[in-house]
């Protein structure tokens, strides 16, 4: 029994480090998630104007602007970790050799890690270009790390999903768009409370749950998606 | 009755409204090879997926049993080695990663890979996207015969391969079925001189 | 009797539709005759998320029991009749709140829900044709059904606290009963049996006609 769990973890474990020593060879992930949040990132502070919004204006707006640009960053850079296998050709390979669910659990860390490193680089710039004071930076660094979970495992299972299909850019935002809203409508009002100091409250725990929920979904389906 | 063998009938499987397969029915016993002929597009390729479990056959059923079990599509996929030309691997890393990778996730034994490489004269250190369609071929053996499978589908085994190559893993393949637990698929467009052919299975027409 | 009954469903509408205007008494609150919208938009908008529901039980079929292309079917099906409903739940809604509210759109939180099921349906019917073989796309498209039904709760009971409804009290106020007059309550819960046994006549002839059309293509 311990034998066949620490095989899962081996196998999940080899199939980030695979992903990552890849990652690092091309750079291609890195780079399409940091050039696209940086270039949003300019964007938007740039239109706020030299001396940002007003505080009042701004507890509310910013926030929103923020996890945008997480979420399309997260779209552009995300579907890539299946979209590129079934282009490649390699996940025939993949198919006959990895169990599903350690593979789903490598691919979920590896995009977990991509989506906190994109937050560890946005979420600070953010922060001083729009001028933006944070009054519970523990809580908003419990929704970062929350709300990243959530878009990683929704965009992992909707990445497998449409990399079987054609259109496949355009397709993942169609589907994804749907099921990432109840996440993004909760770490919004979440980062709002945390900008204002004020307590978290029921918002906290049901994006844990939508976490977990879409997390176990993905474990459970993901089998049926990849294989026949 | 070996416990090891392979059984399939009345395999259909259609893309559309063409329907590729129909029907078709075969067995293979351990230590023996099934030879499948056809012209082009009379669905060789076909069969050897839903062979291996990568493709679900619109009806028929396919029965392989390892050590008198008999296998669900889940485990006939991981415990069958396949050389098949859609078969690639990961260009960035070098033969000995990509190898490393599907041995850890295949529980092969570590030393496995470099054995099979040297047997079969492959470099190590090149870069996957850096061989040339030979050695991609090689690579794909090498890579089927990672786990010590039973069942091996081949499909265009020797495509692409020189004469010491060929020569190596039509070795390999009779040391594979002399075993005597192995079986074998093979699809092939030409005639191919394979030993321990225990039957042919012509599709088309 | 199986051909008398789409001649019933005709009658008990056209029944329900002069209810709606004549039977039933014009709610507190309302401008106008306007209130009447309630029998028409209400039901529409329970008949398209019990489409849903329904697209999401075959989908469950399809995958856990059998892999028949008949649950697909009916699954797909369910999802492009679903469809229609939602777009005239929508609609009826969003008329109904110009004219009550002055504005089409408010983003109430049951204008979003509506609008988060109408675009699940829409994301579910672009992936159906995105995938062009039959197993996998019965397959993908079964899970996503699933995964929708899974991440819609979510959202009724998130977006409430959002903003404040600017919808009327539903028919079950907080205390748990129901807080309606008794012959729109009678028309309503009418309105909505027809909508619902409409739905599923017209589904159950767009899955025996495409039953058919397949079983004719093939050669």
């Amino acid at each position: 029994m311990w034998r066949l769990a620490s095989n899962w973890a081996a196998e999940a474990l080899a199939v980030f480090a695979k992903d990552w020593r890849c990652e690092f060879r091309t750079r291609y992930a890195l780079n399409t998630l940091a050039l696209f949040a940086f270039t949003t990132l300019v964007v938007v502070s740039a239109s706020l104007g030299p001396l940002g919004t007003s505080a009042a204006r701004g507890a509310s707006v910013l926030p929103v602007l923020l996890w945008l640009i997480l979420l399309f960053a997260g779209a552009a850079g995300l579907p890539r970790s299946f979209v590129h296998e079934e282009e490649t050709h390699t996940a025939t390979a993949l198919r006959l050799a990895a169990t599903p669910s350690a593979l789903f659990c490598g691919k979920l860390a590896y995009g977990l890690s991509l989506v906190w490193a994109l937050e560890l680089l946005v979420a600070p710039l953010f922060l001083a270009m729009v001028s933006l004071a944070v009054r519970s930076p523990g809580l908003f660094v419990l929704v970062l790390a929350a709300g990243g979970f959530g878009l990683a495992a929704g965009s992992t299972l909707i990445a497998a999903i449409i990399a079987q299909a054609q259109g496949r850019s355009t397709l993942f935002a169609v589907l994804a768009f749907p099921v990432l809203l109840p996440l993004l409508i909760l770490v919004v009002e979440l980062t709002r409370n945390a900008v204002a100091g004020a307590p978290a409250g029921m918002a906290l725990h049901q994006l844990l749950l939508y976490d977990g929920t879409v997390t176990i979904f993905g474990l459970m389906l993901f089998p049926v998606v990849w294989n026949p | 009755m070996s416990p090891t063998d392979l059984r399939f009938s009345g395999v259909s499987r259609r893309f559309g409204h063409l329907a590729v397969l129909a029907g078709v029915s075969g067995e293979v016993s351990a230590g023996q090879a099934l030879l499948v002929t056809g012209a082009n597009g009379s669905g060789k390729s076909t069969l050897l997926r839903c062979l291996a479990g990568l493709l679900a056959p619109d009806s028929g059923e396919i029965e392989c049993r390892e050590e008198g079990r008999s296998l669900d599509a889940a485990e006939r996929r991981r415990r069958v080695g396949m050389v098949a030309p859609d078969i690639a691997f990961y260009e960035e890393l070098t033969v000995a990663e990509n190898l490393a990778f599907f041995a850890r996730l295949r529980r092969a034994r570590p030393e496995r890979p470099a054995e099979l490489l040297e047997r079969v004269g492959l470099p190590g250190d090149r870069m996957a996207g850096a061989l040339s369609s030979g050695m991609r071929q090689r690579l794909r053996w090498v890579w089927a015969l990672l786990h010590r499978p039973r069942l091996l589908l081949l499909d265009e085994p020797f495509q692409n391969l020189d004469r010491p190559g060929e020569t190596v893993t039509r070795e390999l393949l009779e040391e594979h079925l002399a075993a005597g637990e192995g079986l074998a698929v093979i699809a092939n467009p030409s005639s191919l001189e394979v030993s321990r052919v225990a039957a042919r299975l012509e599709l088309g027409g | 009797m199986k051909t008398l009954l789409p001649w019933l469903l005709w009658v008990w509408m056209a029944v329900v539709i002069w209810a709606a205007f004549f039977y039933s008494p014009l709610a507190a609150g309302f401008i106008g005759q306007s209130s009447r919208v309630l029998f028409f938009h209400v039901p529409l908008a329970w008949t398209a998320f019990v489409g849903f529901l329904a697209a999401a039980v075959w989908s469950a079929r399809y995958l856990f029991f059998g892999r028949r292309l008949r649950d697909d079917r009916a699954a797909a099906v369910a999802v492009e009749v679903g469809f229609v409903f939602c777009v005239l739940a929508t609609v009826t809604g969003a008329l109904w709140a110009r004219i009550m509210w002055g504005a089409y759109w408010n983003w109430d939180p049951r204008q979003t829900s509506i609008i988060l099921v109408l675009i699940f349906y829409g994301a579910y019917l672009s992936l159906r044709g995105a995938v062009e073989d039959g197993e996998k796309r019965a397959r993908l498209a079964a899970v996503y059904a699933l995964l929708g039904v899974v991440v819609t709760p979510f959202f009724f009971f998130i977006v409430p606290r959002i903003t404040y409804s600017l919808h009327p009290d539903s028919v079950i106020n907080s205390r748990g009963e129901v807080d309606m007059e008794s012959r729109m309550l009678q028309v309503l819960l009418a309105a909505f049996a027809g909508n619902a046994a409409l739905f599923f006549w017209i589904h159950n002839l767009q899955c025996r006609l495409r039953a058919l059309a397949e079983g004719k293509a093939r050669p």
